[in-house]
């Protein structure tokens, strides 16, 4: 599903490289923790996928294409298969829950029956039943998280993206996050979720991609956190 | 792509903004005013141009009662001289057509002309215009050679080169033209600049929401098209309001520098609202231009 072929990936006004040489095989329906200290890459990898940034060196497969190979305007085409959740939620303060899960496929013009229909399922799906009509600052963070977990699902991509999803959220309701991911996983999807939390990493046992200054140092299946930290 | 959703944006868009939209419409408005009235004015040159182009002639007054000037020592014109000045005029090559038109023709057709200003017309009477020969040149750039001819004869008061007349009127009305379009083109320049500050601060105000858009794969299409219309629309408003100016600067300005002149031909309202079409499409495609061109810095897709 995703391919990471020999990638270096050096920022201009850099002059250490953000990833080097990295080589990593994600299988479709695997769910992948991408473990490391802040600076190690994760976040790079993350948009390497998104094609935000075009790696300096080697190649990026997704879903059997090339990156360097889609044209510009396919980006969005690309985009809309791969769901993407971040630390900070991103949610639209003005929209309720409903809106604001809703404008994702709004936005990629589908049409309003198949919204109507769609989206109330995703909410459930994350567990938010009867929410649907409060606005983010009404919910908690997890909820807030929950959204946009929604929101990136609800286009039913291929691929799930988590730039520490977890990061801003007490622990006890990380694990209620983690299921919903979990959920997500168990339909198909693959998960590749970046994340500082040990514990979560430690709980669930799966496989662990660790990265340190830009290279992988270890790839491990069933993995845990590590000692170190 | 779902035409309420995109609708709601802008006017979302424009609403945020209010103040810059009000100043951009003003701007736009300005700027099409005059560069119509540029387009007004040469279309009212271009349109008497054709209309005397075929009529210029020189006349030559002959001396009357009436007249000033010394060598006609009060005294009519005598048929001989009359006759003498004709058979000079037709025997010069540069001369295309002579006739003569007695005082009685000449106030005919002064009240035919002026038929719809009566006091004008009330308040000359016959033989205000005294008899005339009306030449017509082969080139009209000939003039000089035979009012020198004429000038000083015998019975010959004044010769007019109607040219001359003319020339004046469009070297004003060539110089309100320049004006009109050199200001239009500080408008315009005024009206590029504020587009780009408005989308600007329109893309600043929906950074979050064009943000997600790129997140979850609208196209950029989609993604640019509420900014683009978003100008587009500032123009068309600003474009309704110069035709509205247009309608006044043909009344008030145009057809009424022409009625100063007692210029025949008049700008018809065909001519107003073909240029009322022309700066509205203007106005709209510069608009939509300018923010496109800004997006292209402003908003990453």
């Amino acid at each position: 599903m995703i391919h990471f072929d020999n990638v270096t990936k050096v920022y201009k006004t850099q002059n250490r490289p953000a990833l080097q040489h990295v080589n990593v095989a994600i299988e479709k329906g695997e769910f992948l923790f991408l473990v490391g200290p802040s600076g190690s890459g994760k976040s790079t990898f993350l948009r390497l996928i998104l094609k935000e940034e075009r790696p300096s060196q080697g190649h990026v497969h997704v879903a059997g294409k090339d990156l360097s190979r889609i044209s510009n305007w396919k980006v969005p085409h690309l985009r809309r298969r791969i769901g993407c959740v971040f630390q900070d939620f991103r949610l639209l303060p003005n929209k309720n829950v409903f809106e604001n899960v809703a404008f994702a496929l709004e936005v990629i013009g589908k049409p309003r029956r198949f919204i109507q229909k769609v989206v109330p399922e995703v909410i459930d799906l994350v567990g938010l039943e009867g929410k649907q009509h409060r606005m983010p600052d009404e919910l908690s963070g997890g909820e807030q998280q929950r959204v946009a977990i929604a929101r990136a699902f609800v286009n039913r991509p291929m691929i799930l993206l988590a730039d520490e999803p977890t990061g801003n959220i007490d622990p006890a309701t990380s694990i209620g996050i983690m299921k919903v991911l979990d959920r997500i996983n168990r339909t198909g999807t693959t998960v590749v979720m970046a994340t500082h939390d040990a514990a979560i990493v430690d709980a669930f046992r799966k496989r662990v991609v660790e990265l340190e200054d830009g290279r992988v140092v270890r790839d491990q299946s069933r993995g845990v956190y590590g000692q170190a930290y | 792509m779902r035409a309420q959703f995109v609708f709601q944006e802008i006017w979302i868009g424009l609403r945020r903004n209010l103040t810059m939209t009000i100043s951009l419409v003003i701007t736009v408005a300005i700027a099409m005013a005059l560069f119509g009235t540029g387009l007004l004015i040469r279309g009212q040159v271009n349109a008497s141009k054709d209309y005397w182009s075929d009529k210029i002639e020189v006349s030559v007054f002959l001396c009357a009662k009436t007249s000033s000037n010394q060598q006609c020592q009060k005294k009519d014109a005598t048929q001989p001289q009359k006759d003498e000045i004709n058979k000079l005029l037709k025997q010069m090559p540069q001369v295309a057509d002579v006739h003569y038109e007695s005082r009685a023709d000449a106030w005919k057709r002064f009240k035919d002309r002026f038929a719809s200003q009566p006091g004008f017309v009330n308040s000359t009477r016959e033989g205000d215009i005294p008899d005339s020969f009306r030449i017509r040149l082969k080139n009209p750039q000939e003039y000089k050679a035979v009012t020198q001819a004429l000038l000083g004869r015998a019975g010959v008061d004044q010769v007019i080169n109607e040219q001359e007349i003319l020339k004046r009127f469009f070297s004003i009305l060539n110089g309100l033209q320049v004006a009109a379009l050199l200001i239009a083109l500080f408008q315009v320049v005024a009206a590029v600049l504020l587009v780009g500050n408005t989308v600007r601060l329109s893309a600043f105000n929906r950074r979050r929401e064009t943000g997600i858009m790129r997140l979850v794969g609208a196209s950029n299409t989609y993604i640019q098209m509420p900014f683009i219309l978003e100008g587009a629309i500032a123009g068309l408003i600003g474009g309704l309001f110069s035709s509205v100016l247009l309608v006044m600067s043909k009344t008030f300005l145009i057809d009424r520098l022409a009625g100063d002149i007692q210029f025949a031909s008049q700008l018809g309202w065909g001519t107003v609202i073909w240029v009322i079409i022309v700066s509205i499409c203007f106005g709209v495609l510069l608009c939509a231009a300018a923010s496109f061109l800004t997006l292209r810095r402003y908003l990453r897709i």
